[in-house]
Order: structure tokens, then sequence, then C-alpha cells
């Protein structure tokens, strides 16, 4: 026992030793001696928030969903469904400034995917993976209650318009361009665009550029007549989500049991998610729409390869969104005489004393990841556009009014309306509710 | 009928606000700046700029360039002459020192067992090379004679001269002046601070630290962080000082200047500064007699300096005069030595 | 007849979107494995190198926080502790006191104190520096370079992507592991 002391000691000794004696070896221009023998102080390095508020933000993100799924579900009850928004819009939004978001973590993972010097933390991964877990067996009960963008949209909703089905179905393309726009943006390293152009986080952090806020208030004021209009119309998330909803286990129905097609909840979703029921065409009717499914499959794979065409003759406007491109281009615009002055950035570069032709070679590389990327991109909205336009066309005998499964938020709003979900309510001992949210 | 119109100036409300939204928003989305285009917009008092005083009156300017060639080295860190007819010039740097002639044309190079810092070329052609801690003796073929004590780990040597059978060695780590004979024998040290002797001692915040022998038999030292020139007796008495620290042509700007200087023989002195690159005149009491190079002349020298900002101690410009009392200036920046001839 | 069908066709579609959500959810499942293998229970926070930064002042301007989290700091170990420090004077400054009209900071953020004739001390006031970089500039031009500016992680709400980091003109900004989350500048090696 002692002699391994002794011998520990004497190691840890001369570790120090070597150590100190090395960093005096060490070539460098001493300070000044003080005769006060003032000691020179250090550099502070306060530190940033601890780990562990990453467990506590997923245990929170974890609770909230559960909880949403299960008020939305199970209880139907859209008063806990408006509380939790609250809860949600105050923790993730006001408190964790609505950063790291599931919607901004698609950008981390495809970082991730495309970028292997870049290490994702755990918290974009599970941030990314939770909701979408939850939505395939439980639906969009993420958007209902957790989500702090939704909430905050959610809650300024007063006199809810509906949209025609001409401009409904268009703008929610918009939501898949916005994805692939981002995956493209963020697989290249260029830029986080969701990020970049959220346009409520200049209110969760109570500061941010004018132009943000001022895009995040003109968001509210839409979105007090037009519900929601991020999150239909833009937020690329969602986009996901809309297609896994699709495949979802169960799912928000405005009736707790069967639907007696009494028409009271027709006009009850402030989003136009309710649909009517629809009967097919007969058999014997089958024509027209034959036609168009013939003319749409005809018509697919031009479409594609006019998209995929199109993202690749784009490719250079996107590319001008990566640092290096832009720089090169404009060293180049120097170099050859058209660019009198010099900036900040190419003055730098040039202090970098690295060799114009890298720059050049990195530059024509990152252009041809965005030909291709562009190219993905496009074929990626001729696709999701293709694929809209035939299930439009290939619509679906349906009996009762239902929740659209994947346009539905779970809002909740929608049971009030139902006068079987007042016979449960009366059953289990409830009275029916008051308040309107 | 009264109803209708309330509806429809409700209607027409919203559609107003929505119109509005949408087109501010549409505003508000292409005016975003997410590539610092815009610049910082910081106001003019955040500005710092010193481009009034990079420009010198053409009228000062004595000297105009007549030369300038290559060293070929990675790291150039000293000029000498040698005292003899030949006028060869000596640069050290990497681990070599490399002979040329007056023309510039190379000679020979010899090598050194670790890197130099400042050298000094005696009267027999002897050739005294600093490194960092301690001296090493060669002669004029490259072959080692001697190599003198270790002066410690803080030790920093910048510059050498030697006068006779006296070597003088000034370490900017220390804050001292050695003063050794020419077998390696140290017989005092110069400079220390002593209110006694009212020696304030020696301000150096960076390690450019410079000295010569003078005519009249005193040595001439800098002190940077002073922004002076001292003179002291070879036995370490301050005898007399001059210069103040100013941007204008007749001072020494910055924080730490001048950093190299070498004397031409009538007494005046050839000082190098940094920050404000340039090399001037000025007489044996310090008045300002005129410029050799300017900022303008250094445009190269400056920007490489900013890449290798990592490395501040080798920026800084090293001066040698030779017989003809050409001015030799070595631009340890882009590894090139220049030489400068007056007007006439 | 028709009941089955439908009975039939549901089944069929229940089966399909079963097997749908069961793809799903292994491709969720392995994107996730896949990431977790190269990944830290740590995160990442945004540092500057100093190496790099030319102090161009968009830290002040660009931090989505209305006070920059961006300060200067300073490396005792590297300074000269100059009386005329030109990282704290204007470049002539009339008198070498305290006055505002001789001092480099607009906002007065850098305090001078005096250790012993001829050398002073310069310590950053943090609440009153906002990151403008003219201080930095100051040293570098003339001085040893021990003023920089670094990220403050007490302040930082560490971003996913930084507003600064994107405006950065030298592209001076990059992830660091939050455990060790500065930069600083060492006391130079020489070669």
């Amino acid at each position: 026992m002692r002699l391994s002391h002794i011998l520990l000691c004497v190691l840890c000794a001369t570790l120090l030793l070597y150590a100190s004696g090395a960093a005096l070896g060490a070539e460098r221009f001493p300070p000044p001696q003080f005769e006060s023998g003032h000691e020179l102080p250090l550099t502070t390095t306060p530190s940033p928030r601890s780990p562990t508020y990453e467990l506590i933000d997923m245990a929170v993100l974890l609770g909230t969903l559960s909880l949403a799924s299960w008020l939305a579900l199970k209880k139907r009850s859209r008063r806990g469904i408006f509380y939790l928004t609250i809860f949600s819009l105050v923790y993730f939004g006001f408190w964790r400034k609505g950063c790291v978001c599931p919607i901004g973590a698609i950008q981390n993972v495809t970082l991730a995917l495309f970028d292997s010097g870049y290490v994702i933390p755990v918290s974009a991964i599970f941030f990314f993976a939770l909701p979408l877990v939850f939505t395939l067996f439980f639906g969009r009960t993420f958007c209902a209650a957790v989500c702090p963008l939704g909430a905050i949209q959610d809650l300024v909703l007063i006199h809810p318009l509906r949209l025609p089905d001409w401009l409904e179905h268009p703008l929610g393309l918009l939501g898949y361009v916005y994805l692939g726009a981002a995956v493209l943006f963020a697989a290249t390293g260029s830029a986080f665009i969701i990020c970049q152009y959220d346009p409520f986080v200049s209110f969760f952090r109570l500061s941010g550029s004018l132009e943000i806020l001022i895009l995040g208030v003109c968001f509210l004021l839409i979105g007090l007549f037009i519900g929601r209009p991020y999150c239909r119309f833009f937020c690329p998330y969602g986009a996901i989500l809309r297609i896994l909803s699709w495949f979802s286990k169960w799912r928000v129905t405005t009736t707790p049991d069967e639907c007696i097609q009494c028409r009271l909840c027709e006009n009850a979703c402030p989003f136009g998610a309710i649909q009517a029921p629809y009967t097919a065409p007969a058999p014997s009717n089958y024509r027209t729409g034959r036609i168009k499914l013939l003319v749409l499959t005809i018509l697919f794979p031009f479409v594609i390869i006019a998209f995929g065409w199109a993202g690749t003759r784009l490719a250079p406007t996107f590319s001008r969104m990566n640092s290096r491109v832009r720089l090169a281009e404009r060293i180049h615009l120097e170099e050859t005489g058209r660019a009198e002055d010099t900036i900040d950035e190419s003055d730098a570069f040039r202090a970098t004393g690295q060799p114009i032709e890298e720059l050049y070679d990195e530059a024509i590389l990152i252009g041809k990841q965005f030909t291709r990327g562009s190219m993905f991109f496009g074929v990626f909205v001729g696709l999701v556009a293709m694929l809209k336009l035939t299930a439009l066309t290939t619509r679906r005998t349906r009996i009762n009014f239902e929740p659209d499964r994947s346009r539905c938020f779970a809002c909740g709003r929608c049971f009030d309306y139902c006068p079987q979900e007042h016979a449960r309510r009366k059953k289990n001992g409830n009275q029916p509710s008051l308040i309107r949210t | 009928m009264q109803k209708s119109t309330h509806i429809t100036g409700k209607a027409v409300a919203i559609t107003i606000i929505l119109a509005l939204a949408i087109a501010a928003g549409i505003i508000a989305f292409y005016r975003i700046d997410t590539t610092g285009r815009k610049g910082c917009c910081l106001g003019p008092e955040f500005g710092y700029d010193l481009n009034a005083y990079r420009e010198i009156n053409p009228d000062l300017i004595l000297y105009k360039e007549v030369k300038r060639f290559s060293t070929g080295l990675q790291e150039t860190r000293a000029i000498a002459v040698s005292r003899g007819d030949s006028q060869n010039i000596y640069v050290a740097g990497d681990s070599v020192i490399v002979k040329f002639t007056p023309d510039g044309k190379k000679l020979s190079e010899f090598q050194l067992e670790n890197p130099p810092r400042c050298l000094t070329v005696g009267e027999d052609n002897t050739i005294y090379v600093g490194t960092k801690n301690y001296i090493v003796v060669y002669n004029n073929k490259g072959k080692r004679l001697s190599q003198w004590e270790h002066l410690g780990p803080n030790a920093y040597l910048t510059s050498i001269v030697v006068e006779k059978n006296h070597l003088f060695a000034a370490d900017a780590g220390n804050r001292i002046i050695h003063h050794f004979d020419t077998s390696g024998g140290e017989i005092n040290q110069i400079g220390a601070k002593d209110p006694s002797r009212n020696i304030p001692g020696f301000v150096i915040p960076s390690p450019y630290f410079d000295l010569a022998v003078a005519a009249d038999g005193l040595l001439r030292v800098t002190n940077p962080g002073k922004h002076r020139i001292e003179a002291y007796t070879f036995k370490g008495d301050l005898e007399f000082s001059w210069g103040r620290p100013s941007l204008s042509i007749e001072a020494f700007c910055g924080c730490c200047n001048p950093v190299n200087f070498a004397l031409l023989p009538d007494g005046s002195f050839v000082t190098c500064e940094k920050g404000l690159t340039r090399v001037k005149i000025l007489d044996a009491e310090g008045n300002f007699i005129g410029v050799v190079a300017g900022p303008q002349q250094f445009i190269e020298h400056e920007k490489v300096c900013n890449e290798k900002t990592a490395n501040r101690t080798a920026v800084g410009l090293d001066v040698a005069v030779d017989k003809q009392e050409r001015i030799l200036i070595l631009d340890s920046c882009i590894s090139e030595v220049r030489i400068f001839t007056r007007k006439k | 007849m028709k009941n089955s069908e439908e009975k039939n066709t549901y089944n069929r579609r229940e089966l399909l979107r079963d097997g749908m959500r069961g793809a799903l959810l292994l491709g969720v499942g392995t994107v996730g494995g896949l990431l977790t293998r190269r990944t830290q229970t740590d995160r990442t926070a945004w540092q500057i190198d100093p190496y790099k930064c030319i102090a161009c002042g968009n830290c002040a301007t660009y931090c989505v926080l209305e006070e920059s989290a961006v300060k200067c700091v300073h490396a005792f170990a590297m300074c000269g502790y100059c009386e005329l420090c030109t990282g704290y004077f204007e470049p002539e400054p009339a008198a070498l006191n305290s006055g505002a009209e001789n001092l480099l900071c607009p906002t007065g953020a850098i305090i001078r104190n005096k250790i012993e004739d001829p050398y002073h001390e310069y310590t950053i006031d943090e609440p009153l520096c906002i990151g403008c970089g003219k201080c930095v500039r100051g040293c570098n031009a003339f001085g040893n370079g021990s003023l920089f500016l670094q990220v403050r992680h007490d302040r930082c709400l560490n971003c996913n992507e930084c507003s600064i980091a994107k405006s950065c003109p030298s592209d001076a900004f990059r992830r660091v592991p939050a455990d060790q989350p500065y930069l600083l500048k060492e006391v130079q090696q020489s070669e």
C-alpha cells in the first residue's frame, strides 16, 4: 500500500516536473517581471448551459407529446389541449427560446448525413425522431400542443376564414418546396434556412433583427384570420408529418363513436380539415377518372424530368447561398478587374494565404454538389405535385364527417360540435364544455 | 340591407389587413440579411483607420530603392554586413547563414545547429550568431568555433554587436544587455533597473531589442517601451537618451518602437518601426532628417504580416548599413533584402 | 356483399397502412441509429478562432441578442503591459490618462490599472463591452495582439445557426465541444 503510494507520488512529481520543464522550455517571449510580484490574471471562461438541461428538455418533450396524444385521443379534452399549448409555448418557446426544435432538427440530421465532420448532438436526433414516431401512432399531436410555433399561431386565431380548395391545395405544396430547399442547403453545408427565416423566433428571444420581427408580426396578423398559416403552408416538418400521419395507427376523429351525419361539425374546423362524406363515382362512371389518371400517368415522367431540369438550371442561384461560392465569385471579379474595391471577405481570404486556385476548386466542387442536389430537389417537387394531383383525382368514398388525416392538427376544437361527444361527456359525468376556444 | 353592409365592411377590413400583412411579409423576407452584406452598420466612432498616417510627404523621402533580392529562406531573421572591403551581406534564417555579394548574388551558405535570431560579423570576419538562449561563434567558412553559456530559459536574444574584444548581446526576454569578451567570458550586465544609478530599466513589450556601438564609443540601445534610444558606457552608466512617442513621422509610433536600427558613418540613425512600417533617418541627437521608406513601400510586407498574426515575433524589419552608405533593409515577412541609396 | 367487399378493402388498406408505418418506423430508427454512432452527448457551442478574426465589428450587430454575446477578452500572458497601450488609447492621445477623448473604446469598457511604473494592466469590463473589436484592431496594429474577441457562453443562446457566424467575413466561427468552448490565444510559440 504505502510503496505504491510513494511510487504514485514520484510518478506525479516527475510528470509535473516534465510538464513545467516543457512549459519553461517552450519558446515563448516572457511577459515582464513585476518587482511587486504581481500575478498575471487568467482569462475567464464562463461555462455554457449544463448538459443536464438537454436531458430535461428531452424528458419534457416526451412528456408533452404523451400528454398531448392522451388528451387528443383518449381524454378528448379541448381544454386540456389548450392549457398544454400554453405550457409548450412558455417552455419550448419563451424559456428555451425556440431552439433546438424538431423543425430545425431536419437540417441537423441532413447535415450529419452528408458531412462526416459534423457531429450531431443526441438531443437533435431525439427532437427530430420522437415527434415522427408519435405521429406514426397518434397523428399530428405534436402540432396540436407541443410545437411552440404552432402554439403561438393557434392562440391568435380569432376569426377563422375558410380557404377555397383551389387555394388550399397549391399552397400546401409550398411546405414540400421549403422542405426540399432546406435539405438541399443543409446537405451542402450552406445555410440552415429554416433557422434563418423562422418568423416567430424574435418573439421567443424578445430580440433580433427588425425584418424577422416584421415577418413574425405579418404571420401573426395573417394568423388572426387564416389559421396556422406557417403550419399549413410553410412548415417543412409539417410536410413530413402530413405524409407520416397518413399511416398513423390511431387518429383524432370528431365523433367518439359513430357519425350520425348531423352535419353540425361541417364548419367546425378553423383549418378546414373536416371532410364531408363523398361518394366516389360508380364504376360505370369511372371513365372521366380513368382518363384523368391516364393523362397524369403519361405526364408523370415528363413532369419529373422537366422539374429536374429546372432544378439544375436554378443550381447556380442556389449555390450562391454557400459562402465559399460567393467568396470565389467575388475573388474572381476582383482578379479579372471587374470589381474595383476589395471587401472584408476578400481581404480576409487573401490574408489566409490560401491559393486562389484552391478556392476556385472548392467552389466548383460545391457547384457540382448543387447541380446534383438541385436536380433531386426539382424531381422531389415534381413528384410531390404529381402525387397530389393523383390523390385529388382518385378520391375515395368517405361515409362520415371526419378530419383529413394529414391536415388535422389534433387541436380538438371540433369535439364540442359533435352531439355524440356531448353524450359521451354526459355519460362520464362531465358537464358539456362551455369553453369554446 | 344594413346587415349586408356591416358584413361587407368587416370583410373589407379583413382583406385589407391580410393584403398588407402579406405584402409586408414579402418585403421583410427579401430584406432579411443572412450573409452580412450590410456590414456592421456601426457608426464612425467604431472605426479604426490609420490611413492618414500612412501617407508620407514625398519631399521627405530621401532614398530610393535600387535593388531587391530574395533570401531564399522560409524564415528570415537578421542581416549584417561584413566590415571588410568585400561588403558581403550575411543573412540569418531557418537554420542557416547565407552569404551574398553586395549585388545580391548568393555566394555560400552554411548550416547551424539551431535556428538563429541575430548575428554580427567581427572585424576578422568571425561570425557571432545568437540563438534564443546562447551565442555560437563560427569562422567565415562555417566551422563552429565555440558555443557560449546558456543564458537561462527566459533569455531571448535579439541583437548582437561586436567591437574589438567586446561583445554585447541584447536579451529581450531578460530585459538586459550581456557584455562579454570575445572568448565568451561575461564582463557585466548593462541596463538593469537601478534607481541609484538613474537607470530606469528596459521596457520590452515585444521581442524587439536592438543595439549598436557608435563612433563616440558609447553603446546605443533601443528602449522600445519608452520610445527612445539610450546611450550607455561599456560599464553600464546611462549617459543620455532621446526619443518620444507619437504617430507623426518625427517620433516613434505605437506602443513599442523602434524595433531595429543601424548607424550611418556620420553618427545618424536609420530606425525601423512596426505598426506603421517605416524606416527613417534621425541625426545623432534624434532630430528628424528624412524618410528612407514609408508605409506605402511596405504594402506587401504588411499584407503578409497580417497573415502571420499568430506569430508576432518575426514581423519587424532589420536594417544594416554598408560602407557605401547603402541602407539594406531585411523584410522578414516577404524574405527579401531591399537596398536603398540616397537620392541626389 | 358490398359490406364484405368494403371490409376486405378496408383490411387490405389497413395492412398496407401498417406495413408503411412499420417501414417508416424502421426508416426513422435507422437514421437515428446511424447518427447516434457518430454522436456525442455534449452539444457543440459556437466560438471565434482569434487567428482568423479580423475584428470587423459584425459581432456587435449581428447577434440575435440586443447585447451581443461576443466580448473582448485579454490574454494577459501575451500583453506587454505598456504605458501607451494602442488597444486602450486613441492613436494620438492628448494625454495618457483615462479622459474619454483619449480612449479608443467607444463604450469605455477597458479599465487601466497601474501595477508598477511603467507597467499597466488592462482589463475588460464585460457589461460595457459590445464586441465591436476596435481595441482588437488597435492591439493588433502595433501591439502583441493580446486582445481578441470570444463568444461568452454565459450569454450566448447557442442558436442552431449563429447569425454572426453567417455574417463573418473571414469565416472565423466554428463549432467547438461545449465542454471546451473557448479558443483562447496561447502565448505564441516561436518556431
